[in-house]
């Protein structure tokens, strides 16, 4: 994890690749706010590798990711924001910058007001499930939780949270290699969740768990739009679909050029 | 794809874990078993209800599941989990006879025979390990014929257990499995007196002595020599044959700590004993006997010395009149050898029996042929059971077995070394003697999470003051209920802790051990188990070893790229191609600098 925060410092934030495919409005408010933060502030769209590195291609990786470091240092990015677990690992692991990951973060630099206790009155109950890739990082997964608390939601937490977490089947980059086996871990991580209502903050994550039979929310789902209550439907599987995810990421990406405006 | 290397870490990692992955291991319960019967296994078939599954289960290591149902001293119970983190072990014998009594039946007898090799076998002995003996070399086709001195099958088991513990026709019907297999009796034959050794070597082409130890040992304490004195081995075997003693009295001392000291004691009130004690050097803590037989011995009123030893026996015209007994201060000294201090408190008792179950020795059956070592064991190769006499092979208490189970081992080991000797091969060539008696298990988990204190299930016992009147059976056995319940008891103890967190390894193996031993050994493994893993980790994190099993899975995929030309070697990458391109490609990447505020 990155230093303390201060506002001498030029954050950059980068969605990654799943959350923009899901959710671009979500990229779109979080850049505003984060530009509305910091002084000094950048903006990247750009895919971390980790696919690559995932199936194996090291050195093709490194020339990926060198184009990934090349974008941060042309933006004079000093510490980089990040909202994905295998963003944050890659370039914790690769980046020559400090990387900092959006939930941890958020405490830290306080909760806007106007969202403070907005679902207070909401009669649902989550369970948190917790990115595996980043199943050590307590900082990470307190910030979640902090988060949640903030926005007056009620959580439970399952046994199988934070270190024990499960994987969600996504992970590995078994989907497309071994579909049957990904699907059975899928519905393995939901059976093992003990509520319907999930929030993870992990936009695959929150695919596989809807694969699996569950009700799931990104926390920026729960963040920036409206309050869920008990009974309510989850947003659908968008990234089931890759002409819709590949439009949203489009979408994202106009979504920063004009958050950044 | 090319042939492919893979690199030290993957191959390292990999070899860490077939070389220390418990998946493969057995259960405590089973490797204490000479005889490797799968005690995991068949009480777990018994909590499914399955008692016909399970008698099969026992049946294909053990002959007489109802006869060690009862008398088996379970090794074990002693090393089951719920005994050593609770001490409630599952009472695993008693469930072996439920099995045998609710479910067996001579249709389920495996009879299956090795095509007739024309070779004979004697078998000295019709004890268990004489027994064991002849059905491995009958089913192994060859002929064989047990000696047995008494009129009666069972050795130790008819003239050494009780009757009141395991009733004799349950012994017989067993039996009938060697008679159905072939193989042929002679009784009344005592060899060394009706016939000589050297006589059959030369009518068979391989001899078992499996003849036991029979001859009782008493301590020669001042008195011992008296009329009234008696060894447990001459004791027990009159009561069992005749159920009387007639020359001895009504008061008995017995002297010694072990469970022939108990059956002894228990004996006594049966041929109408009007007061029994015991002493022995061990106290209670130390005392050898198993817990059942002391618990049901002082049920029935035996009184307890434990930790005196017998000083002086006094006599009167040649007859016992009474025993002195010291106080033992201890039994083995500074260096663990067995060498008794006693101190200088003493007790008498009016008595006139005194019995010693101090140890039994085995009769030189040879005429000196066979050299003896302590206890009249004969000298074996302790891997083969073979003797200085090429066609001579020793088994049970014999060759130093103390219990049935034991000597049912030596009998299966005699009988293999037999075999390979009358089919001309080697005795040790290719051959896991590790596996031919009790073990050791690699086997160390974490006891299953939520697992409760459960108390193990009491005997059925017949109320103590009628049972020492008569040998009927003391111990009527489990109900269904009963037995389920006990079964279900059990920890079903095994490693595979990562299997129950992993869903793809299941595809690919039994466990880690299991699923990478081709990597291992032979350099392979299947492209679809490298790209299968999630790298989630959960593996490790039950993993008493913590193995990483990631670093073989992922971590091997690098190789994979290197031989199939930088590209994964899984058609369903294709996507990932198409996606990792299109997520660096400039239509779809941005990157901006905010403005200063």
């Amino acid at each position: 994890m990155a230093d303390m925060v201060t506002k001498e410092k030029r954050y950059g934030f980068m969605p990654g690749c799943s959350l923009p495919s899901y959710n671009p409005e979500a990229v779109a408010k979080t850049i505003e706010f984060l530009n509305a933060t910091f002084p000094h502030f950048s903006a990247v769209q750009k895919c971390c590798g980790k696919p690559t590195k995932a199936v194996g291609q090291y050195d093709l990786f490194k020339e990926r990711f060198a184009g990934l470091q090349a974008d941060m240092d042309d933006m004079g990015i000093e510490d980089m924001i990040v909202a994905c677990q295998s963003c944050f690992l890659t370039l914790k692991e690769a980046s020559s910058t400090p990387v900092t990951s959006l939930w941890a973060l958020w405490p830290k630099i306080g909760f806007p007001d106007d969202l403070k206790g907005k679902a207070a009155d909401s009669d649902i109950v989550f369970t948190i499930h917790d990115s595996c890739s980043t199943r050590y990082e307590e900082e990470l997964q307190d910030g979640v939780r902090w988060i949640m608390d903030q926005l007056g939601y009620q959580v439970h937490e399952s046994k199988h949270a934070k270190e024990r977490t499960r994987c969600c089947g996504f992970g590995g980059m078994v989907v497309p290699v071994n579909p049957e086996i990904a699907q059975k871990v899928m519905v393995k991580r939901v059976e093992t969740l003990e509520k319907e209502n999930v929030v993870v903050y992990c936009a695959a994550c929150r695919s596989s768990l809807l694969k699996g039979g569950a009700k799931a929310w990104h926390i920026l789902d729960l963040i920036w739009g409206p309050v869920v209550n008990e009974g309510d439907d989850s947003p659908m599987d968008v990234l089931a679909s890759p002409i819709k995810s590949w439009v949203n990421r489009y979408k994202a990406k106009r979504g920063i050029v004009h958050a950044m405006r | 794809m090319a042939d492919i290397k893979f690199s030290d870490a993957v191959i390292d990692t990999a070899g860490t874990v077939v070389n220390k992955c418990m998946g493969l291991e057995d259960a405590p319960c089973m490797s204490a078993c000479p005889m490797s019967t799968d005690a995991k296994g068949y009480v777990n078939l018994i909590a499914e209800g399955k008692f016909e599954e399970s008698l099969k289960l026992i049946r294909e290591k053990l002959f007489l599941p109802n006869t060690l149902g009862r008398i088996c001293a379970h090794p074990c119970e002693a090393k089951c989990r719920r005994g050593t983190e609770y001490g409630e072990p599952i009472s695993i014998a008693a469930l072996k006879r439920f099995a045998a009594e609710r479910a067996d039946d001579e249709s389920l007898w495996d009879l299956t025979k090795a095509d007739a090799t024309g070779k004979r076998v004697a078998v000295v002995g019709a004890g268990p390990s004489g027994a064991q003996a002849a059905i491995e070399l009958a089913r192994s086709g060859h002929d064989v014929t047990i000696l047995e001195k008494l009129d009666v099958v069972g050795g130790m088991m008819r003239v050494g257990i009780p009757e009141y513990r395991l009733p004799r026709n349950i012994i017989d019907h067993e039996y009938t499995y060697l008679t159905s297999l072939g193989v042929q009796f002679e009784f009344g034959v005592e060899v060394g007196k009706d016939v000589t050794l050297d006589s059959l070597r030369e009518d068979y082409d391989a001899v078992i002595l499996a003849h036991g130890a029979h001859k009782g040992s008493i301590v020669p304490v001042p008195g011992h020599d008296a009329e009234g004195v008696f060894s447990a081995a001459d004791y027990l075997r009159e009561i069992s044959l005749t159920r009387s003693f007639p020359r001895a009295g009504k008061r008995i001392m017995v002297v010694g700590g072990g469970d022939v000291a108990m059956d002894c004691a228990r004996s006594s009130w049966r041929i109408g004993a009007h007061a029994v004690v015991q002493c022995s050097l061990e106290d209670d803590e130390t005392l050898p006997a198993s817990e059942e037989e002391i618990r049901e011995a002082k049920e029935e009123g035996v009184a307890f010395n434990a930790g005196w030893g017998p000083d002086e026996i006094y006599v009167e015209n040649g007859r016992v009149t009474g025993i002195r007994i010291r106080r033992v201060l201890s039994v083995f000294d500074a260096s663990g050898r067995f060498n008794p201090c006693y101190g200088d408190e003493t007790k008498e008792f009016s008595v006139d029996t005194v019995i010693f179950a101090t140890g039994q020795k085995v009769e030189d059956i040879t005429s000196g042929a066979l050299e003896q070592k302590q206890g009249g064991r004969y000298v074996v190769d302790a891997n083969t059971l073979a003797t200085s006499m090429e066609n001579v092979f020793v088994a049970g208490d014999a060759a130093g077995t103390n219990i049935v189970i034991e000597a049912m081992a030596y009998g299966r080991k005699a009988g293999l070394s037999a075999d390979r000797y009358l089919t001309g091969r080697t005795l040790d060539d290719g051959r896991d003697f590790s596996r031919e008696f009790s073990y050791g298990t690699k086997l160390d988990v974490p006891i299953p999470e939520g697992t409760e204190d459960l108390p193990r299930l009491s005997p059925n016992l017949r109320d103590p003051r009628v049972r020492k009147r008569d040998f009927d059976e003391c111990d009527t056995g489990f109900s269904d209920e009963q037995a389920l319940k006990e079964a279900s008891r059990c920890l079903k103890c095994e490693c595979r802790l990562c299997m129950r967190e992993c869903v793809m390894m299941n595809e690919f193996g039994s466990c880690p051990k299991d699923i990478l031993d081709p990597l291992v050994n032979r350099g392979e493994m299947d492209p679809l188990l490298a790209y299968s893993c999630n790298g989630c980790d959960n593996c490790t994190i039950v993993c008493p070893h913590e193995f990483q099993l990631k670093k073989v899975f992922v971590g091997s995929r690098k190789d994979f790229v290197a031989a199939n030309r930088g590209e994964s070697p899984m058609k369903g990458h294709k996507v990932i191609k198409l996606h990792q391109l299109l997520g660096f490609s400039k239509f779809f990447t941005t990157k901006i600098r905010g403005r200063k505020k």
